[in-house]
């Protein structure tokens, strides 16, 4: 049943996509950057989780270590970089320039540090299989779609039920207002990117775990998670995590009828279609 | 001698890039991450029809490709602002990669197309770096002067006021469909006519020539020489090529010079953003 297989892996891969999706969502509806460097975040997340686990670390430990690592390398990208242009009242280009700079400087460290080589985790249970019957996983892609769903469940209940969350919400449908109340955008910034970044790192320690890791894969990765972003409408999570999860799916089963080189372009193309005929997305509240 | 003379031609070659990525991003006000692939679009025509036709009809098919691609891929910018386009910049230039890469029957593949024919003209064969410093020069200083006269124009006061306020200038009767359209294939020109010469100079292509890589170097270049003027997209080019050479006195070992190098050309940005985001020469970004 190989159409099975490859819908449960879009499925699986899809969580991770998700991931990546929902975090950039969460900090592109609150700040209105466009944080190209998310990418960078990613990919530093996975590198991180391996060199861990080279030295020896558990795997949980090493997961745990790299997504704070990865939430403090975001948290100083927002206080040093995005926090200080706007101080300086730089426009959304200026902002944008300065987060592909970070981007390349995030993707060139992480290569020079480990090699531009593809890179596997060490962890021999990661390939062993799991039998479900009508599909078989992996260990490591168990762990994607877990990992995916929990961050994504955790997420949403914090944006619903908690202090942060609400402020969040208040920062992200008026700053000037939120500023005036005494909320601290500033201070909410810097938890959201935080929040973000932890986001993507699980999710790139994730995929480099089920997969491989090489240093510049991460653009890929943000470009499906952007579309998505855009095609489930910004500012609402759950349209940008079920579009993405759809979008793997479908390139994953896309390989039955053509390779999986061209699947990248055939998304693409049925974005900008999409992007011309309903710019407003497919879950947008009004 | 010769090392300097290829340092010379590439520089050219690389500021007709960055004036197209100007006329884009610059003075219209498109953000685009793809300029490399139209390059490459260009490159490619000509590295395939140098062979076949002679080199001004290679060079001619070229340029209007390209323009009409550059015009193609600008397009969904009309209808879809600011950062929605980001993402559609960023897929452009990763779709091209991927049809550079794939479609090997027409690009050579991961390998590319090597033994392209120097150019010729009138009987005269640029296969030296001396003759073709001459060629670039020569182009060079026509892609200036075509960008010189289109900013002194009327033409090029809407242009610069589009990007100040789209609206207002709707308002004011002006088509604004037209102008960017219009700035769109002058610089798909200037990138058709920039990897033109990029593939007759090299008389090698590959996919990583145009990656984007290529398209942030591109973008590094014009922020660093100040966008917006003409003095700008001339000195990035010269000061970051430069670059390379530096590093080549350090000891570095080759597998890390490439990112090494990428390193520094996004720490430029980032530095150039925070402390001087007008660049060496150019005007508020």
């Amino acid at each position: 049943m190989l159409f099975l297989q490859l819908l449960v892996d879009g499925l699986v891969s899809g969580c991770a996509i998700g991931l990546v999706a929902v975090s950039f969502s969460l900090y592109y509806s609150t700040t209105r950057v466009f944080h190209v460097a998310h990418a960078g975040i990613y990919t530093l997340g996975g590198y991180l989780a391996w060199y861990g686990a080279m030295q020896g670390i558990p795997f949980a430990i090493a997961c745990a270590l790299a997504v704070a690592g990865a939430a403090f390398a975001g948290a100083v990208i927002q206080r040093f970089l995005y926090d200080e242009l706007e101080r300086r009242e730089a426009t959304p280009l200026v902002m944008l320039i300065a987060s592909l700079g970070a981007l390349a400087v995030l993707q060139n460290g992480v290569a020079m540090l480990f090699t531009p080589n593809i890179l596997q985790f060490p962890n021999p249970w990661r390939t062993r299989m799991l039998d479900l019957g009508i599909a078989s996983v992996s260990y490591a892609q168990v762990l994607v779609a877990a990992s995916g769903l929990a961050a994504f469940g955790a997420l949403m209940w914090m944006s619903r039920r908690t202090l942060l969350g609400r402020r969040i919400r208040a920062v992200a449908s008026n700053p000037f207002l939120a500023e005036i109340t005494r909320l601290g955008p500033r201070s909410v910034y810097l938890a959201v990117m935080a929040i973000a970044s932890a986001m993507a790192a699980l999710s790139g320690i994730m995929v480099g775990l089920d997969q491989a890791m090489q240093p510049y894969t991460g653009v890929l990765v943000l470009l499906t998670a952007t579309i998505a972003v855009i095609a489930g409408g910004i500012g609402s999570l759950t349209g940008a995590f079920v579009v993405a999860v759809a979008l793997s799916v479908l390139q994953n089963v896309a390989l039955i009828l053509m390779p999986g080189r061209w699947s990248i372009a055939a998304t693409f193309a049925l974005f900008v279609v999409f992007i011309l005929v309903k710019p407003e997305g497919l879950f947008r509240k009004r | 001698m010769s090392f300097l003379l290829s340092y010379l031609v590439l520089a050219t070659i690389y500021s007709i890039a960055a004036l197209s990525t100007n006329l884009l991003v610059g003075i219209i006000g498109i953000f685009s991450v793809s300029q490399a692939a139209i390059i490459g679009v260009g490159a490619y025509t000509v590295a395939l029809l140098a062979g076949v036709v002679p080199f001004p009809v290679a060079m001619l098919v070229a340029v209007v490709l390209c323009a009409l691609v550059n015009v193609l891929l600008a397009l969904p910018s009309l209808r879809v602002a600011g950062d929605y386009f980001v993402v559609t910049s960023f897929g452009c230039q990763l779709v091209a990669t991927a049809v550079f890469i794939n479609w090997d029957t027409l690009t050579g593949g991961a390998s590319g197309i090597v033994a392209i024919p120097a150019p010729s003209l009138f009987g005269f064969t640029a296969d030296t770096p001396q003759t073709f410093l001459v060629i670039s020069t020569i182009a060079l200083l026509a892609a200036c002067a075509g960008f010189w006269l289109l900013m002194r124009s009327p033409f090029g006061k809407i242009v610069h006021a589009i990007r100040e306020d789209e609206t207002a200038v709707l308002a004011a009767g002006k088509n604004v469909l037209r102008a960017k359209v219009s700035v769109s294939a002058v610089s798909g020109v200037y990138a058709g006519l920039a990897g033109g010469l990029y593939a007759t100079f090299l008389n090698f292509i590959d996919p990583p020539s145009f990656d984007l890589h290529v398209s942030i170097l591109i973008l590094t270049m014009l922020v660093v020489g100040g966008a917006r003027t003409l003095a700008g997209s001339i000195i990035g080019p010269f000061l970051l090529l430069a670059l390379p050479q530096l590093l080549n006195l350090v000891a570095v070992p080759p597998t890390m010079a490439g990112p090494l190098r990428q390193f520094i050309y996004g720490a430029l940005l980032i530095a150039f953003m925070l402390f001087r985001p007008q660049g060496i020469a150019g005007r508020r970004l």
